[in-house]
Parts: structure tokens; sequence; C-alpha cells
């Protein structure tokens, strides 16, 4: 049975602003679907809409095959995460965590026996009486997730949670939340901007554009299909080179001087793209174009090397990514071959793939 | 006297740092004359018995602060003051809380709304006491006669209770605007976030009031009581007298008052003198207070 179901929802501002213009989406029982897209594209709305603190303009919100539109917060049965956590800095821990279930009017055994199992869980036994102000990030993270499990919602959301936290922490955190999910089944909704974190966390992806979804699915349907040019851009990292050129009997037609061989029956301008990963360095015969190297970044585990692709009338700027550590040097040329089966295509007039 | 020495001292042997001296001078003059000199007056003239036309006066040690808390009037005048001070901090409290809570929720016309609830604050005390003593007036102001169309026989001349609730509301009137400012700054401090937190915790807004925007503005809130009372305490003499002149009797007449009223109108200096003394010292408890806890913030 499908837990959420959003049915042409939409938002609109009094102002006049359609900050979402219509979404749809269902979500499976215990599915984690993650919101993803650049700042301002309305995936904090959308999340919020869910959550019940911003009004739906439009369309049908769903929980549990309920229409839960028009209900407060409180009787949607859902939890929320919040970026800054919003702990009560005035209680305890366990205040933090009880005031829910205190507000239903569960009597005190109830609470305590519940916030002590998930204090358990999270490894928070030791802090429960302490104030927030006397935790480290990580730990007022995880009192935030511990306040919403406590009360066994139907829907988990989150709102950018881990952007607060530091870079190591955010990678340990990130494998929690996974993990519990996994563990408790709870559908959850959870909104980032982050494309690893999105990556990593997701069953599927929403990735949003400007109040629209663009594209919906798995991550690696993403990375392997990208519908648009901007799913394309956003997910994977660095991002997938992407260059205008134009689509004729020759194939795919970059300038004058360099067109790649496709049969395909598609005329016009296009936008043809390849992601730095599946670049092969090769020798001169063999290549079907050379970078003009600019920087080189080692990373040890690969290395990633900025340049620009001569087309005559411009130069296109590609990064490629090598295996391993390299040294090139700066301004040589590099060989490269772009082999057929990576290639992604797109109408440059629809923004669709072809 | 001494820091005005030692800055004259200190300009002869760093001349290049006469310039913070010559800059603080107005100010310290100020309070020299103004503070420092009337105060030490006061002190002398605690411990002298005067007679009415300050032609001669005599030592009398401790004798005037004897007579003071032995006199069953001077213990009404503080218990007067209690009653005051109290009422006002805490309905200029509870309305001003009120107010900013619902002008926190105002979206369209916010500015104007917040403007002229902040006028009050700008109206001189005596002419606030003007103001209302009319309002009031048992034979033409309108609030007195609305009440005595409702059956309320409102006559502050002859009521000392009516005339405590008529001081009590000049007196709160002039400091809501202020408490309201702070109270709304407070408010608007509360983040958006664990509003909407305690509300998907299934929090009434009533509840969340309570529990959650209250305690936090507990530092606020705190602070105001203090300079509430400290107000009531000393800066309201200008509203009583406008308004009852301490009577009818003494049943108005808080400590200030009296300090006036027995000094200029009885002309007993002496006694005058003593009680000033006294609210000196209160002052300075109540300073100590305000920086002991105030400066520290109350901790949630």
């Amino acid at each position: 049975m499908s837990d959420v179901v959003l049915n042409n929802i939409g938002k609109t501002y009094p102002n006049g602003y359609h900050a979402i213009p219509s979404i749809d989406l269902t979500i499976e029982e215990g599915e984690f679907i993650v919101l993803v897209g650049p700042s301002g594209c309305g995936k904090s709305t959308l999340l919020r809409m869910v959550a019940g603190l911003e009004t739906i303009s439009q369309g049908d919100l769903m929980i549990k095959g309920a229409k839960v539109n028009d209900k407060e917060p409180a009787d949607r049965d859902i939890a929320m995460v919040f970026q800054n956590y919003a702990l009560y800095p005035h209680m305890t821990v366990y205040a933090n965590m009880a005031y829910g279930l205190k507000n239903r009017g569960e009597s005190k055994e109830v609470i305590a026996e519940k916030v002590t199992s998930v204090a358990n869980m999270l490894g928070l036994e030791e802090l429960l009486e302490r104030k927030p102000k006397q935790l480290s990030g990580g730990q007022r993270q995880r009192v935030a997730m511990g306040r919403a499990m406590v009360r066994d919602p139907k829907v988990f959301l989150f709102d950018e949670p881990l952007s607060n936290l530091d870079a190591k922490l955010r990678v340990q955190m990130r494998v929690e939340i996974r993990q519990l999910q996994r563990k408790l089944g709870t559908t959850t909704l959870y909104v980032t901007h982050d494309q690893v974190e999105a990556m990593t966390l997701a069953d599927r992806l929403v990735v949003l554009n400007k109040g629209k979804a663009e594209q919906i699915g798995s991550p690696m349907a993403l990375y392997n299909k990208p519908a648009t040019p901007f799913v394309a851009a956003f997910i994977g990292s660095p991002s997938m080179n992407l260059l205008p050129a134009n689509l004729d009997e020759q194939g795919i037609c970059l300038s004058d001087r360099l067109s790649l061989p496709l049969v395909h029956d598609h005329r016009g301008s296009i936008i043809w793209g390849i992601r730095p990963e599946h670049l092969e360095v090769v020798d001169e015969a063999n290549a079907d174009f050379a970078l003009r190297i600019q920087a080189v970044e080692s990373l040890g585990a690969e290395t990633l090397i900025h340049g620009t692709v001569d087309l005559g009338v411009k130069q296109e700027p590609m990064v490629v990514r090598l295996a391993g550590p390299h040294w090139p040097e700066i301004n040589s040329l590099l060989w490269l071959k772009a082999p057929l089966d990576h290639w992604h295509v797109f109408d440059a007039v629809t923004q669709q793939r072809l | 006297m001494n820091l005005w020495q030692g800055a004259v001292l200190m300009s002869v042997y760093f001349p290049h740092k006469k310039l913070p001296y010559l800059l603080v001078l107005p100010q310290l003059v100020i309070t020299l004359i103004f503070f420092l000199w009337p105060a030490e007056q006061a002190f002398e003239q605690a411990f002298y018995q005067e007679d009415a036309f300050g032609l001669s006066r005599e030592f009398v040690g401790f004798d005037n602060f004897v007579y003071l808390f032995n006199d069953p009037q001077y213990y009404k005048s503080i218990w007067v003051t209690l009653v005051f001070s109290f009422s006002v901090a805490f309905s200029g409290l509870a309305i001003a809380l009120w107010l900013a809570v619902m002008a926190d929720r105002v979206i369209r016309g916010k500015l104007t709304y917040q403007t002229l609830l902040v006028w009050p604050y700008a109206v001189a005390p005596a002419l606030a006491g003007v103001l209302w003593w009319l309002l009031f007036d048992p034979s033409m102001g309108p609030i007195a006669l609305w009440l005595q169309y409702f059956g309320v026989d409102w006559n502050h001349f002859l009521n000392g209770d009516q005339a405590m609730t008529l001081v009590v509301i000049s007196a709160t009137w002039k400091q809501i605007s202020y408490n309201f400012l702070f109270f709304l700054a407070g408010l608007q401090a509360v983040p958006r976030s664990l509003i909407e937190a305690a509300s998907i915790d299934g929090a009434s807004p009533f509840k969340r009031f309570w529990t959650i925007v209250f305690p936090l503005l507990s530092p606020t809130t705190f602070f105001l009581l203090v300079i509430n009372l400290v107000y009531a305490f000393f800066d309201t003499f200008g509203v009583i007298d406008a308004t009852t002149q301490g009577g009818p009797g003494v049943s108005t007449a808080t400590m200030v008052y009296k300090v006036f009223n027995d000094g200029f109108i009885g002309l007993d200096m002496g006694s005058s003198a003593a009680q000033s003394v006294v609210l000196m010292f209160l002052v300075g408890v109540m300073t100590v207070i305000q920086f002991r806890y105030i400066e520290r913030k109350v901790e949630y």
C-alpha cells in the first residue's frame, strides 16, 4: 500500500509567486525518498507542505489513504527533524523527547519507557539530563532524531539535517540515518542540496528545479539515464561535461572542426554530454579530441584534470577524472576518447533526453 | 571630588590623555551638581533638625531615623509603595506581553500598529497623570461617568482604593510601551522552528506559548520586572502628583511622594532627608540586583 501520495500538489504564495506549479509523487511504505535540488528549488517548501507548516494551494496530500490537506501538523502523524535541530533550549534531553508524548496525554510510565528505549538505540542514555547547549553538534542531531522517533510516526521528514555538521560527522550520521531508517522501516522524506547525501541515502530521488520535478527515480537510474541536462549536471561529482552541438547526417557536430559520428533521426541543436569518469586517455591516432590541460587536482585515489577543448570558434571547458595519481604537465595536450555507450544526448529546445 | 583631582593629576603626567577627561567633563559636572552634591546634602541633612524657615539647625544624630522607623505613617507609605509598585510592574508586564503577542501576529500594517503602541512612552509623566485625571474625574471624566452608568460609584477623591487604582493605571499606561518593545523583540528572537517543532509535537497554540515561548522570554521578563519595579519605586512622582497628590489622606503617598510631601509641604527637612537616605539605600540594593542577575542573564 502506498503510504504518502502527492497528487498534483502546488504552492502559490499570496503575492502570486508560483513556488511549486505541480508535483505528483507516490511514496511506498518504508521507502526513503530524497528531495534534492539547488537552493530555492522549492524542496523545503514541499517538505513543509507535507508537514503542514505551509498551506497547500492545490492538489491532494494523502497519508495512509486519508486526505490531510487541512489537518494540523500534529494530526498528520509525522515527525520532523529540522536543519537547526529546533531542540527546546530550556528543557533537558529527556524533556525534549518526552514533550510530544506528553502533549498526546501518554502516561508517565509509557513516556519513560519509550524515551529510554529510543535513547538506548541512539546512545543517548548518558545525556538525558543535559540541556541542548551542553551537547555537541552530533549529539544534538541525535536528540533531534530521537525526538522524532519516540512518537513512532507514520512518516519521518528531514529538512537538511546534516548541513550544520562538519564533514566527517556528516558522513557518519548519514550512514546512521540510513541504518536506523532500514531498521525502523518508517517511510521517510528527506530534503538536501548535497547530491552525495542524496545518492547514498535514497531509495528514490526526486530532482527538483524551480519547483518542478525534473526526474524521479533510483540514484543509479538518474546517474545512468538522466532525463534532462539539469539532472545530468546535478547528479554526479564532478558534473557531467555538457557541450552544445548540432545533430545532422554526419552525427554530433560540435563545431566545423569536430564532429562525432552518430546515427540518429533527430535533427537540430542538441546538448551532448559525457561524464568525466567515462572519458578515456588514448594515443593521438584513436582520439576523438584533445584537451588542453589547465589545472590538475590530485586526490590520491583519483585525479581530476581540468582543461579546454579547442573547437575553433570557441574553447569549451571539460573535466576528466582518472583513477590513481597522474602528473600531466599544465598546457600540454591530453588525447581523449569518448566511448559511444556513455554518451548522453539531449534536445536543446525541449531539454529532454533523446 | 577624588575622581576630579585624579583626573587633573593624571593629565599632568600624561598630557596626551587630557582629551578623554575633557570629553567626560560635562557629564561629570552634571553628575556632581545634580546628583552627588544633593545626595551629600541630603545625607548631611538627615542628621540635623532644621526649623521651618531654614534659619537654624541642630545636630540630632540618628534621631530622624529613629523617629521615622517608629512612625506608623512611614510603614503605611512602605506598604503603599509595595502595593503600587507590584501592581504597576505586574499589570504593566502582563498587558505589554499580551499586546506584544498580538502585534507579533499582525501581518498587515504591522509598523503602524507598533508605532502607535510605542507613543505613550513619549508622553511626559505629568501629562500622562493629567490625562488620566481628566478621564477619571468624578464629575466630568468620560470613564468615571461610564463607570457610574454601570453602577460603580467612582470618586477617587474620597475612595483610597479607587485612587490607588487610578495611579496604578496612569503609571502602568506609560510603562507599557517600553515593556512592549522589549517583549516584541524577545518574541521575534524566539526561533520559528521551535514553534513549528512544538506544533508538530502536538502542542496547542496556548500550550506552545506557556511551555515554549514564555520560558524562552524569561530573561526579558526578569529584566523588565526589575526595570518596572525601579520605575514604580522612584520614577512615578510626576504621575502621582498630577493625579491624586498622594491622597485621599495618604492612601497613594508612596515613599518618594512622602519625601516631597514631608520636606516641601510639611517643611520637615530632617525627616525628609532621612527618608531620602533610606531611598538611596534601596536604589543601591536594586542596582546591585540588576547588575548581578541581569548581566549574567537568566539561565534556561
